[in-house]
Protein backbone atom coordinates (compact mmCIF):
# COMPACT_ATOMS: atom_id res chain seq x y z
CA UNK A 1 0.00 0.00 0.00
CA UNK A 2 1.25 3.59 -0.65
CA UNK A 3 0.00 6.84 0.14
CA UNK A 4 -0.60 8.69 -3.66
CA UNK A 5 2.89 10.30 -4.37
CA UNK A 6 3.49 13.18 -7.14
CA UNK A 7 4.30 10.85 -10.20
CA UNK A 8 6.24 13.22 -12.43
CA UNK A 9 7.33 11.67 -16.02
CA UNK A 10 10.63 11.12 -16.50
CA UNK A 11 10.26 10.63 -20.34
CA UNK A 12 11.22 12.74 -22.94
CA UNK A 13 9.38 14.05 -25.47
CA UNK A 14 9.63 12.27 -28.69
CA UNK A 15 11.55 12.97 -31.55
CA UNK A 16 10.68 13.75 -35.27
CA UNK A 17 11.28 10.77 -36.62
CA UNK A 18 9.14 8.84 -33.89
CA UNK A 19 6.37 11.23 -34.23
CA UNK A 20 6.47 10.68 -38.02
CA UNK A 21 6.74 7.08 -37.58
CA UNK A 22 3.66 7.03 -35.20
CA UNK A 23 1.51 9.03 -37.44
CA UNK A 24 2.43 6.75 -40.71
CA UNK A 25 1.58 3.49 -38.03
CA UNK A 26 -1.92 4.75 -36.98
CA UNK A 27 -2.41 5.33 -40.71
CA UNK A 28 -2.20 1.93 -41.65
CA UNK A 29 -3.88 0.85 -39.12
CA UNK A 30 -7.03 2.96 -40.35
CA UNK A 31 -6.30 1.41 -43.86
CA UNK A 32 -6.40 -1.72 -42.69
CA UNK A 33 -8.99 -1.48 -40.28
CA UNK A 34 -11.40 0.12 -43.27
CA UNK A 35 -10.27 -1.72 -46.53
CA UNK A 36 -8.68 -4.77 -44.85
CA UNK A 37 -5.46 -3.39 -47.12
CA UNK A 38 -3.02 -6.27 -47.06
CA UNK A 39 -0.47 -3.56 -48.31
CA UNK A 40 -0.76 -1.71 -45.38
CA UNK A 41 -0.51 -4.78 -43.07
CA UNK A 42 2.76 -5.76 -45.00
CA UNK A 43 4.39 -2.30 -44.45
CA UNK A 44 3.26 -2.36 -40.59
CA UNK A 45 4.27 -6.22 -40.50
CA UNK A 46 7.88 -5.24 -41.59
CA UNK A 47 7.91 -2.45 -39.19
CA UNK A 48 7.19 -4.12 -36.04
CA UNK A 49 8.04 -7.73 -37.14
CA UNK A 50 11.70 -7.22 -35.67
CA UNK A 51 10.67 -5.20 -33.10
CA UNK A 52 8.53 -8.09 -31.68
CA UNK A 53 10.80 -10.63 -32.61
CA UNK A 54 13.53 -8.45 -30.71
CA UNK A 55 10.90 -8.33 -27.73
CA UNK A 56 9.72 -12.00 -27.65
CA UNK A 57 13.79 -13.69 -27.84
CA UNK A 58 14.65 -11.64 -24.70
CA UNK A 59 11.31 -12.63 -23.43
CA UNK A 60 11.75 -16.35 -23.55
CA UNK A 61 15.25 -17.08 -25.06
CA UNK A 62 13.74 -19.85 -27.13
CA UNK A 63 13.41 -18.51 -31.07
CA UNK A 64 10.30 -21.21 -31.72
CA UNK A 65 8.28 -19.47 -28.79
CA UNK A 66 9.37 -15.96 -29.97
CA UNK A 67 8.18 -16.16 -33.64
CA UNK A 68 4.66 -17.62 -32.59
CA UNK A 69 4.80 -14.40 -30.23
CA UNK A 70 5.03 -12.54 -33.31
CA UNK A 71 2.58 -14.33 -35.34
CA UNK A 72 0.27 -14.28 -32.74
CA UNK A 73 0.45 -10.26 -32.40
CA UNK A 74 0.00 -9.69 -35.87
CA UNK A 75 -2.69 -12.28 -36.25
CA UNK A 76 -4.59 -9.91 -33.87
CA UNK A 77 -3.19 -6.74 -35.41
CA UNK A 78 -4.68 -7.27 -38.60
CA UNK A 79 -8.14 -8.85 -37.39
CA UNK A 80 -8.49 -6.57 -34.56
CA UNK A 81 -6.82 -3.11 -36.02
CA UNK A 82 -10.52 -1.05 -35.76
CA UNK A 83 -10.04 -1.53 -32.24
CA UNK A 84 -7.18 0.90 -32.09
CA UNK A 85 -7.72 4.08 -30.17
CA UNK A 86 -5.65 6.87 -31.69
CA UNK A 87 -6.76 8.92 -29.09
CA UNK A 88 -5.24 6.48 -26.13
CA UNK A 89 -1.97 6.18 -26.98
CA UNK A 90 0.29 5.59 -30.22
CA UNK A 91 0.15 2.55 -31.96
CA UNK A 92 3.52 0.83 -31.39
CA UNK A 93 1.97 0.91 -27.62
CA UNK A 94 -1.18 -0.46 -28.37
CA UNK A 95 0.41 -3.08 -30.34
CA UNK A 96 2.90 -3.82 -27.33
CA UNK A 97 0.06 -4.21 -24.77
CA UNK A 98 -1.06 -7.11 -27.17
CA UNK A 99 1.79 -8.45 -26.84
CA UNK A 100 2.27 -8.52 -23.12
CA UNK A 101 -1.06 -10.17 -23.59
CA UNK A 102 -0.05 -12.68 -25.60
CA UNK A 103 3.14 -13.10 -23.74
CA UNK A 104 0.95 -13.65 -20.35
CA UNK A 105 -0.91 -16.84 -22.26
CA UNK A 106 2.23 -18.32 -23.83
CA UNK A 107 4.16 -18.27 -20.24
CA UNK A 108 1.33 -20.38 -18.62
CA UNK A 109 0.71 -22.81 -21.53
CA UNK A 110 1.59 -25.64 -20.51
CA UNK A 111 -0.11 -25.38 -17.24
CA UNK A 112 -2.90 -23.98 -18.27
CA UNK A 113 -5.93 -25.69 -17.77
CA UNK A 114 -9.33 -25.38 -19.95
CA UNK A 115 -10.98 -22.75 -17.87
CA UNK A 116 -8.17 -21.21 -16.54
CA UNK A 117 -8.24 -17.33 -16.88
CA UNK A 118 -6.28 -15.63 -20.07
CA UNK A 119 -4.81 -12.46 -20.36
CA UNK A 120 -8.02 -11.16 -22.62
CA UNK A 121 -9.96 -11.41 -19.68
CA UNK A 122 -7.11 -9.75 -17.19
CA UNK A 123 -6.88 -7.25 -19.75
CA UNK A 124 -9.61 -6.19 -21.87
CA UNK A 125 -8.11 -4.29 -24.39
CA UNK A 126 -9.53 -6.04 -27.65
CA UNK A 127 -12.72 -6.31 -26.16
CA UNK A 128 -15.36 -5.45 -28.89
CA UNK A 129 -17.85 -4.08 -26.01
CA UNK A 130 -17.91 -0.64 -25.61
CA UNK A 131 -16.61 -0.23 -21.96
CA UNK A 132 -17.47 3.43 -20.11
CA UNK A 133 -14.61 4.20 -18.99
CA UNK A 134 -13.98 7.70 -19.10
CA UNK A 135 -10.65 8.20 -20.65
CA UNK A 136 -7.77 8.91 -18.32
CA UNK A 137 -5.55 9.94 -20.78
CA UNK A 138 -7.15 13.22 -21.84
CA UNK A 139 -6.81 16.32 -19.35
CA UNK A 140 -9.89 17.41 -17.31
CA UNK A 141 -11.83 19.57 -19.76
CA UNK A 142 -12.35 22.77 -17.38
CA UNK A 143 -8.76 22.67 -16.87
CA UNK A 144 -7.77 22.45 -20.59
CA UNK A 145 -10.14 25.49 -20.83
CA UNK A 146 -8.59 27.51 -18.54
CA UNK A 147 -4.82 26.54 -19.20
CA UNK A 148 -5.32 25.76 -22.80
CA UNK A 149 -4.59 29.46 -23.85
CA UNK A 150 -1.25 30.35 -22.27
CA UNK A 151 0.10 27.20 -23.43
CA UNK A 152 -0.39 26.19 -26.76
CA UNK A 153 1.43 28.83 -27.65
CA UNK A 154 4.38 26.89 -27.45
CA UNK A 155 3.59 23.49 -29.23
CA UNK A 156 4.49 22.85 -33.10
CA UNK A 157 2.35 24.20 -35.54
CA UNK A 158 1.15 20.85 -36.69
CA UNK A 159 -0.24 20.08 -33.14
CA UNK A 160 -1.21 23.32 -32.75
CA UNK A 161 -3.62 23.92 -35.77
CA UNK A 162 -5.21 21.01 -34.63
CA UNK A 163 -5.81 21.81 -30.71
CA UNK A 164 -7.12 25.88 -31.74
CA UNK A 165 -9.48 23.94 -34.25
CA UNK A 166 -11.13 21.41 -31.90
CA UNK A 167 -10.54 23.41 -28.51
CA UNK A 168 -10.99 26.82 -29.76
CA UNK A 169 -13.03 26.51 -32.53
CA UNK A 170 -15.15 23.66 -31.51
CA UNK A 171 -14.83 21.50 -34.80
CA UNK A 172 -14.64 17.80 -34.16
CA UNK A 173 -11.99 15.57 -35.35
CA UNK A 174 -13.59 14.59 -38.65
CA UNK A 175 -13.70 18.14 -39.67
CA UNK A 176 -10.45 19.29 -38.67
CA UNK A 177 -9.52 16.13 -41.09
CA UNK A 178 -11.35 17.10 -43.66
CA UNK A 179 -10.12 20.58 -43.06
CA UNK A 180 -6.32 20.24 -43.32
CA UNK A 181 -6.71 17.25 -45.64
CA UNK A 182 -4.91 15.01 -43.64
CA UNK A 183 -6.13 11.50 -42.40
CA UNK A 184 -8.00 11.37 -39.08
CA UNK A 185 -6.00 9.14 -37.49
CA UNK A 186 -2.70 11.68 -37.79
CA UNK A 187 -5.31 14.27 -36.13
CA UNK A 188 -6.34 12.72 -33.32
CA UNK A 189 -3.02 11.28 -32.54
CA UNK A 190 -1.72 15.01 -33.19
CA UNK A 191 -4.72 15.82 -30.69
CA UNK A 192 -3.37 13.14 -28.15
CA UNK A 193 0.78 13.99 -28.44
CA UNK A 194 -0.51 17.54 -27.97
CA UNK A 195 -2.42 17.22 -25.17
CA UNK A 196 0.24 15.09 -23.55
CA UNK A 197 2.88 17.90 -24.77
CA UNK A 198 0.63 20.52 -22.78
CA UNK A 199 0.01 18.56 -19.87
CA UNK A 200 3.69 18.27 -18.98
CA UNK A 201 4.27 22.11 -19.82
CA UNK A 202 1.87 22.00 -16.89
CA UNK A 203 2.48 20.30 -14.38
CA UNK A 204 6.49 21.89 -15.58
CA UNK A 205 5.13 24.85 -14.38
CA UNK A 206 2.89 24.06 -11.26
CA UNK B 1 -14.51 10.50 -4.15
CA UNK B 2 -10.88 10.38 -3.51
CA UNK B 3 -8.95 7.27 -3.31
CA UNK B 4 -6.37 7.43 -0.39
CA UNK B 5 -4.84 3.99 -0.77
CA UNK B 6 -2.78 2.38 -3.83
CA UNK B 7 -0.75 0.04 -5.30
CA UNK B 8 2.67 1.29 -5.08
CA UNK B 9 4.21 2.29 -8.32
CA UNK B 10 6.22 -1.32 -8.34
CA UNK B 11 2.92 -3.28 -8.46
CA UNK B 12 1.59 -1.12 -11.32
CA UNK B 13 5.16 -1.83 -13.17
CA UNK B 14 4.64 -5.05 -12.78
CA UNK B 15 1.02 -4.94 -13.68
CA UNK B 16 2.02 -3.31 -16.84
CA UNK B 17 4.70 -5.44 -17.87
CA UNK B 18 2.23 -8.89 -17.23
CA UNK B 19 4.37 -10.42 -14.41
CA UNK B 20 1.93 -10.65 -11.45
CA UNK B 21 0.13 -13.35 -10.90
CA UNK B 22 -3.53 -13.97 -12.71
CA UNK B 23 -5.00 -13.38 -9.28
CA UNK B 24 -3.06 -9.82 -8.36
CA UNK B 25 -3.72 -8.69 -11.88
CA UNK B 26 -7.19 -8.59 -11.49
CA UNK B 27 -6.88 -7.06 -7.86
CA UNK B 28 -4.84 -4.05 -9.66
CA UNK B 29 -6.68 -3.94 -12.49
CA UNK B 30 -9.76 -3.55 -10.82
CA UNK B 31 -8.74 -0.73 -8.77
CA UNK B 32 -7.34 0.45 -11.88
CA UNK B 33 -10.74 0.58 -13.07
CA UNK B 34 -11.69 2.55 -10.30
CA UNK B 35 -8.75 5.08 -10.20
CA UNK B 36 -8.53 7.28 -12.07
CA UNK B 37 -4.61 8.35 -11.43
CA UNK B 38 -3.52 4.70 -11.66
CA UNK B 39 -5.00 4.25 -14.84
CA UNK B 40 -3.24 7.16 -16.35
CA UNK B 41 0.41 6.43 -14.23
CA UNK B 42 -0.48 2.62 -15.90
CA UNK B 43 -0.86 4.31 -19.58
CA UNK B 44 2.74 6.33 -19.10
CA UNK B 45 4.03 2.92 -17.58
CA UNK B 46 3.42 0.80 -20.43
CA UNK B 47 4.33 3.87 -22.97
CA UNK B 48 7.69 3.36 -21.15
CA UNK B 49 7.64 -0.38 -21.11
CA UNK B 50 6.85 0.09 -24.92
CA UNK B 51 9.71 2.49 -25.44
CA UNK B 52 12.51 0.06 -23.91
CA UNK B 53 11.02 -3.46 -24.85
CA UNK B 54 9.95 -2.45 -28.55
CA UNK B 55 10.86 1.28 -29.94
CA UNK B 56 14.70 0.66 -29.29
CA UNK B 57 15.60 -2.21 -31.07
CA UNK B 58 18.08 -4.16 -29.89
CA UNK B 59 19.50 -6.85 -32.17
CA UNK B 60 19.51 -10.32 -30.66
CA UNK B 61 21.81 -12.80 -32.32
CA UNK B 62 21.25 -13.66 -35.58
CA UNK B 63 17.88 -14.13 -35.29
CA UNK B 64 16.46 -11.70 -37.88
CA UNK B 65 13.50 -13.09 -39.69
CA UNK B 66 14.61 -13.54 -43.14
CA UNK B 67 12.78 -11.93 -46.14
CA UNK B 68 10.97 -15.71 -46.93
CA UNK B 69 10.19 -15.98 -43.05
CA UNK B 70 8.20 -12.43 -43.39
CA UNK B 71 6.28 -13.84 -46.21
CA UNK B 72 4.93 -17.20 -45.13
CA UNK B 73 4.19 -15.36 -41.87
CA UNK B 74 2.14 -12.86 -43.35
CA UNK B 75 0.51 -15.34 -45.43
CA UNK B 76 -0.52 -17.51 -43.01
CA UNK B 77 -2.15 -14.40 -41.22
CA UNK B 78 -3.72 -13.44 -44.50
CA UNK B 79 -5.12 -17.08 -44.45
CA UNK B 80 -6.28 -16.98 -41.02
CA UNK B 81 -9.76 -16.42 -39.60
CA UNK B 82 -10.91 -14.21 -36.88
CA UNK B 83 -10.74 -15.98 -33.74
CA UNK B 84 -14.56 -14.86 -32.76
CA UNK B 85 -13.84 -16.31 -29.48
CA UNK B 86 -17.83 -16.47 -27.77
CA UNK B 87 -17.23 -13.79 -25.51
CA UNK B 88 -19.47 -13.53 -22.35
CA UNK B 89 -21.46 -10.75 -21.89
CA UNK B 90 -19.87 -8.46 -18.83
CA UNK B 91 -22.18 -8.78 -15.95
CA UNK B 92 -21.91 -6.05 -14.00
CA UNK B 93 -24.76 -5.97 -11.40
CA UNK B 94 -23.91 -8.66 -8.12
CA UNK B 95 -27.07 -9.10 -5.73
CA UNK B 96 -26.31 -10.35 -2.43
CA UNK B 97 -28.27 -10.10 1.06
CA UNK B 98 -30.72 -7.58 -0.56
CA UNK B 99 -28.02 -5.44 -1.71
CA UNK B 100 -27.16 -4.52 -5.51
CA UNK B 101 -23.54 -4.13 -6.04
CA UNK B 102 -22.53 -2.72 -9.58
CA UNK B 103 -18.96 -4.75 -10.12
CA UNK B 104 -16.21 -2.62 -12.18
CA UNK B 105 -15.34 -3.39 -15.21
CA UNK B 106 -12.58 -5.78 -15.04
CA UNK B 107 -14.79 -7.90 -12.50
CA UNK B 108 -17.67 -7.42 -14.92
CA UNK B 109 -15.90 -9.45 -17.35
CA UNK B 110 -14.99 -12.39 -15.21
CA UNK B 111 -18.28 -12.21 -13.26
CA UNK B 112 -18.89 -15.87 -14.63
CA UNK B 113 -16.18 -16.84 -12.57
CA UNK B 114 -17.53 -15.68 -9.28
CA UNK B 115 -18.86 -18.97 -7.46
CA UNK B 116 -21.70 -19.73 -4.85
CA UNK B 117 -21.67 -17.45 -1.70
CA UNK B 118 -21.34 -19.25 1.23
CA UNK B 119 -21.76 -17.58 5.05
CA UNK B 120 -19.11 -17.47 7.10
CA UNK B 121 -18.72 -17.27 11.15
CA UNK B 122 -19.87 -14.08 11.81
CA UNK B 123 -21.32 -11.64 9.64
CA UNK B 124 -19.24 -12.26 6.69
CA UNK B 125 -20.12 -14.11 3.70
CA UNK B 126 -17.48 -15.43 0.71
CA UNK B 127 -17.43 -16.31 -3.01
CA UNK B 128 -14.78 -17.80 -4.58
CA UNK B 129 -12.92 -16.74 -7.85
CA UNK B 130 -11.67 -19.36 -10.27
CA UNK B 131 -8.56 -17.89 -12.06
CA UNK B 132 -6.62 -20.43 -12.46
CA UNK B 133 -4.29 -23.53 -10.09
CA UNK B 134 -3.17 -22.28 -6.97
CA UNK B 135 -4.95 -18.81 -6.75
CA UNK B 136 -6.78 -17.75 -3.53
CA UNK B 137 -9.28 -14.98 -4.69
CA UNK B 138 -12.50 -14.14 -2.94
CA UNK B 139 -14.84 -12.11 -2.71
CA UNK B 140 -15.56 -11.03 0.84
CA UNK B 141 -19.09 -9.53 2.04
CA UNK B 142 -18.99 -8.38 5.45
CA UNK B 143 -22.27 -6.93 6.78
CA UNK B 144 -22.47 -4.08 9.04
CA UNK B 145 -20.99 -4.90 12.45
CA UNK B 146 -19.08 -7.83 11.20
CA UNK B 147 -15.17 -8.30 12.71
CA UNK B 148 -12.79 -10.95 11.06
CA UNK B 149 -11.21 -12.24 14.42
CA UNK B 150 -7.39 -11.38 14.79
CA UNK B 151 -5.00 -12.99 12.02
CA UNK B 152 -2.03 -12.66 10.59
CA UNK B 153 -0.92 -13.67 6.96
CA UNK B 154 1.73 -16.15 6.16
CA UNK B 155 1.74 -14.50 2.62
CA UNK B 156 0.47 -10.95 1.12
CA UNK B 157 -2.81 -10.34 1.17
CA UNK B 158 -4.10 -7.73 -1.11
CA UNK B 159 -7.55 -6.26 -0.75
CA UNK B 160 -9.77 -3.91 -2.64
CA UNK B 161 -12.65 -2.02 -1.35
CA UNK B 162 -15.08 -2.52 -4.37
CA UNK B 163 -18.17 -1.00 -1.88
CA UNK B 164 -18.78 0.13 1.15
CA UNK B 165 -16.02 1.20 4.52
CA UNK B 166 -14.49 -1.37 6.48
CA UNK B 167 -11.52 -0.32 9.12
CA UNK B 168 -9.01 -2.06 11.19
CA UNK B 169 -6.49 -1.20 13.85
CA UNK B 170 -4.53 1.72 11.57
CA UNK B 171 -6.99 3.27 9.19
CA UNK B 172 -10.34 3.45 7.22
CA UNK B 173 -10.80 2.25 3.98
CA UNK B 174 -13.52 3.15 1.36
CA UNK B 175 -14.24 2.23 -2.47
CA UNK B 176 -11.61 1.79 -4.48
CA UNK B 177 -9.04 1.82 -1.47
CA UNK B 178 -6.08 -0.90 -2.40
CA UNK B 179 -4.83 -2.58 0.91
CA UNK B 180 -1.33 -4.49 0.71
CA UNK B 181 -0.79 -6.41 4.11
CA UNK B 182 2.99 -7.53 5.16
CA UNK B 183 2.96 -11.07 6.31
CA UNK B 184 4.36 -9.91 10.06
CA UNK B 185 1.14 -7.73 10.73
CA UNK B 186 -1.63 -8.86 12.42
CA UNK B 187 -5.13 -7.09 11.78
CA UNK B 188 -8.55 -6.98 12.52
CA UNK B 189 -10.64 -5.77 9.80
CA UNK B 190 -14.45 -4.57 10.98
CA UNK B 191 -17.44 -3.10 10.09
CA UNK B 192 -19.80 -0.38 11.94
CA UNK B 193 -22.44 0.94 10.47
CA UNK B 194 -21.97 0.28 6.82
CA UNK B 195 -21.05 -2.82 5.30
CA UNK B 196 -18.39 -3.68 2.53
CA UNK B 197 -17.75 -5.71 -0.58
CA UNK B 198 -13.99 -6.32 -0.84
CA UNK B 199 -12.05 -8.60 -3.22
CA UNK B 200 -9.54 -10.31 -1.54
CA UNK B 201 -5.98 -12.62 -2.83
CA UNK B 202 -3.58 -14.08 -0.68
CA UNK B 203 -0.58 -16.28 -1.63
CA UNK B 204 -1.17 -18.17 1.87
CA UNK B 205 -3.80 -19.31 4.04
CA UNK B 206 -4.79 -17.01 7.22
CA UNK B 207 -3.17 -17.81 10.74
CA UNK B 208 -5.43 -16.41 13.18
CA UNK B 209 -3.45 -15.67 16.58
CA UNK B 210 -5.57 -14.25 19.63
CA UNK B 211 -7.31 -16.06 22.23
CA UNK B 212 -11.05 -17.93 21.06
CA UNK B 213 -10.25 -17.20 17.63
CA UNK B 214 -7.06 -19.52 17.36
CA UNK B 215 -10.48 -21.94 17.31
CA UNK B 216 -10.73 -20.62 13.82
CA UNK B 217 -7.42 -21.47 12.65
CA UNK B 218 -9.14 -24.43 10.48
CA UNK B 219 -11.67 -22.04 9.18
CA UNK B 220 -8.55 -20.16 7.78
CA UNK B 221 -8.73 -22.68 4.59
CA UNK B 222 -12.21 -22.13 4.06
CA UNK B 223 -11.94 -18.29 4.21
CA UNK B 224 -9.22 -18.00 1.41
CA UNK B 225 -9.22 -20.59 -0.79
ZN1 LIG C 1 -4.98 4.27 -7.64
Amino acid sequence: MQMMSERTSTRGSMTTTQTDAADRAAELLAKIAENRSRAAFSELFRQFAPKLQSYATRQFGNEQTAMDLVQETMTNVWHKAHLFKPDRGSPSTWIFTIARNIRFDLLRKNKKRKDDISADELWPILSEQNDSLDDGYALDHDVLMQEISFYYAQLPDAQRVVIEKIYIEGKSQQEVSDALGVPLGTIKSRTRLALKKLKELIVDDN
Amino acid sequence: MIIKSHPGEGLLYQYAAGDLSAAMTLVVGTHIDMCKACRQTVCEIEQKLCEENLDTLVSVASTTMSKSQCDQMLEAIFASSACNKQTRQPNEILSLEGRRFTLPRTLAHNSHRIGEWSKLVGKLWRAPLTLDNGNQTNLIYMAPGAKVPEHTHKGQEATLVIDGVFNDEKSEYRDGDFVLLDPSRTHTPETQDEDCLTLATLDAPLHFTSGISRLLNPFSQLFFR
